[in-house]
């Protein structure tokens, strides 16, 4: 099951990334072939790209509870992809994945998470949700927003959440599932249950969390917590000062402490959901298989989730599934390694236009 | 230091807490160990003996003559009596009264009603200590304590001068105030209290109650990074923590701290004082390791809290968290040193 992805090599781009020599250009134009590239690897379009995709341009639009604000690159008739992020990280995640996949023909939508940048409740009365099922609400609104029937979906983390939701309780809205750590869910009362004692410290923050002094401390530190947390969970990848930066403007947005800190007291049980996602929740709890084509990866240097050879999940995914590991690639997948990332989401692309 | 990221080297808690240390938490302190358990048989701390105070039957060694000058010694989390194995004795032979109590929830002592709120606010602690005193018709003693015996000897310190007549305390003034408790510090301060908000949440309770063993030998490792102790001198200590009260007093403790628990309103008068920080007018000699790896403050930041005769010691050597059984010679002294005023 298990097969090792050489990432591709990034270096030149990301130079002409860091010089922000690209920075500002128009996502996806000038793309030099927009029909899908069939075989071999990702091939790189000199010149095309959004370096920092939240300097590009952004696109809105009222989908659910939520006024989601994400960046669309490529061409808008090719095979729609969305990308999502997880926690603590942003749309940025996908700054080398995305223009990858809009070069290859792919109408790529790369959303905020509610809680993340510009994306706003459209009321103030709505609870500030971090449940699992509220993303994978948000993916499905978002999806029925744009109009799309059908899509690639691909996350990890919080993103690897919401799509795996799709694919499960909607699949005939995912034409293929690329997630980060395999299968995203537990048993509810997992979260319940110790583990030994040298295995609780690296949890330590969601303890931390649980508590009003947690809270204050993230508000109040959360860029150096979440700096902290990149450091954890990807020891292995030397981002810079920048890189960061880039990213943490997001979670200045309004709603991001209270959808953090209700996400994992949720998950500890110690607070209730909204009960507009009740439903959507206790079938993520009953663990559903997952019956789309599904490419999981993990990072070889993946601190937060250990690498596995995936087989422990391999009965929760009913459809065609490859699992991978990503060597040298840490938590933050598709950012760390985006050729191998871009590559899985081309696969399942490639995969759906065979078999339709 | 405020940005983590920065450090020149990351601790032991740095490591675990990216899951890296494991491999090295197993092969490492216990390999000094199993020579020495197996070479000689560690001394227990005796006679113990046990006496009614307040609401406890309380449980204590004592040594040295009964007409000694009385000498206190209070031991912490997770750790017992025998902090004090070496220094006990040290203090006897120079014709001291020691005693040495079990904490609430500790080895021996025990509640005399199952009613009894299993409370460990700090003042608690300090109240039973008092009762002790009471109970061995004790007016006034030198008091010595380490970790929660060390707050606690600041407490009776504090609110009760005229029944301390000096005090040494491993890590300095550390009585607790629940409004600056809620305050947050950063990150990598945050998670070196990592124990404290695990025992916030019912897995951490949970946890704690199952792993009590192993966790407690986490913590002192963590506490002393460079203290060799072996498995036998671990699992003397360990056997407290057995205590049928011991896991609701912990938690209760730290959940207090936090405010997610609250005490008992009759110590609220004692609260209301100790939450003033008030200062410590006793002669007193504060003691920091040179490798303590608990959270600790600095001396710099309580020296002004004793008005009395202060000194301020550091133990070099490796020292770490638990600095009485780390180095006993260098805290007995302290201690006569005080108790001969």
């Amino acid at each position: 099951m298990t097969d090792s992805v050489t990432p591709t090599r990034m270096d030149d781009r990301m130079d002409f990334v860091r010089r922000g020599l690209l920075r500002g250009a128009v996502a996806g134009a000038g793309i030099a072939g927009l029909g899908l590239a069939l075989g071999g690897s990702v091939a790189f379009a000199k010149g095309i790209g959004f370096p920092a995709l939240a300097l590009g341009r952004l696109k809105n639009v009222d989908a659910g509870v939520l006024n989601i604000a994400y960046c669309e690159a490529g061409p808008a008739d090719g095979p729609a992809v969305v990308l999502l992020h997880g926690f603590p990280y942003d749309i940025e995640a996908y700054a080398e994945v995305a223009p990858l996949l809009a070069s290859a023909g792919c109408r790529v939508i790369v959303p905020y998470l509610r809680g993340f940048g510009p994306t706003r409740f459209l009321n103030a009365g709505t609870l500030r949700s971090g449940e699992f099922a509220a993303f994978g609400a948000d993916l499905l609104a978002l999806l029925d927003a744009l109009a799309l029937p059908r899509a690639v979906l691909a996350g990890y983390d919080w993103g690897g959440k919401a799509a795996s939701a799709v694919a499960a309780l909607w699949p005939e809205r995912c034409a293929g599932l690329v997630s980060g750590n395999g299968y995203a869910f537990t048993e509810p009362s997992a979260a319940l249950v110790p583990a030994l004692p040298e295995s609780e410290i690296p949890l330590w923050w969601q303890f931390y969390f649980q508590t009003e002094r947690g809270r204050a401390g993230y508000t109040k530190y959360r860029r150096e917590m979440n700096r902290f947390f990149w450091k954890q969970w990807s020891p292995t990848w030397r981002f810079d000062d920048a890189t960061f930066a880039r990213t943490a403007g997001s979670f200045d947005n309004p709603d991001h402490v209270d959808v953090s800190i209700h996400s994992f007291r949720h998950r500890f049980g110690a607070v209730k959901g909204d009960p507009a996602y009740a439903e959507i929740d206790r079938r993520l709890a009953s663990l559903p298989a997952i019956p789309v084509r599904t490419v999981t990866l993990d990072g070889s240097d993946d601190s937060a989730h250990g690498p596995t050879d995936g087989s422990a999940q391999a009965a929760k995914f009913t459809g065609p599934r490859t699992h991978r590991v990503i060597p040298g690639a840490g938590h933050n997948l598709p950012q760390e390694a985006p050729g191998a990332f871009a590559d899985a989401v081309l696969e399942l692309v490639r995969a759906d236009r065979r078999t339709r | 230091m405020s940005d983590p990221n920065k450090l020149p080297r990351r601790s032991f808690l740095e490591k675990a807490a990216i899951g890296v240390v494991t491999s090295q938490f197993a092969a490492g302190v216990p390999a000094f160990a199993q020579t020495r358990a197996a070479s000689r048989p560690l001394k227990r701390l005796e006679p113990l003996k046990s006496i009614e105070a307040g609401v406890l039957n309380i449980g204590y060694a004592e040594l040295g003559p009964a007409n000694g000058a009385p000498i206190l010694l209070l031991h912490g989390w997770p750790y017992d009596i025998h902090t004090y194995a070496e220094v006990a004795p040290i203090l006897a032979s120079q014709g001291y009264r020691v005693i040495v109590p079990y904490v609430r929830g500790y080895g021996t002592t025990q509640f005399i009603s199952s009613e009894t709120p299993r409370n460990g606010q700090q003042a608690v602690l300090a109240v039973d200590i008092i009762a002790l005193m009471d109970a061995l018709k004790i007016q006034q003693a030198t008091v010595g304590g380490c970790d929660w015996g060390a707050r606690t000897a600041c407490i009776l310190a504090a609110l009760w001068p005229e029944r301390v007549k000096a005090l040494v305390s491993v890590s300095g003034y550390l009585i607790g105030n629940r409004e600056s408790g809620k305050a947050p510090l950063p990150p990598k301060a945050e998670l070196q209290w990592w124990y404290q908000y695990y025992f916030a949440t019912e897995r951490g309770r949970a946890g704690y109650e199952k792993n009590r063993h192993d966790f407690s030998k986490l913590i002192w490792q963590i506490a002393s990074p460079r203290w060799a102790f072996d498995d036998a001198t671990f699992d003397r200590s360990a056997a407290a923590l057995e205590n049928p009260d011991h896991v609701a007093v912990v938690i209760h403790n730290y959940r207090w701290r936090l405010g997610l628990a609250e005490g008992e309103s009759k110590y609220d008068d004692l609260e209301n004082r100790l939450a003033k920080a008030p200062v410590i007018t006793v002669p007193t000699i504060t003691f920091e390791g040179d490798a303590n790896g608990a959270p600790h403050p600095e001396a710099s930041a309580y020296a002004g809290k004793f008005s009395g005769r202060y000194e301020h010691r550091v133990v070099s050597g490796g020292i770490g968290h638990n600095l009485p059984q780390e180095a006993p010679q260098a805290f007995a002294a302290a201690v006569a040193e005080l108790a001969r005023l």
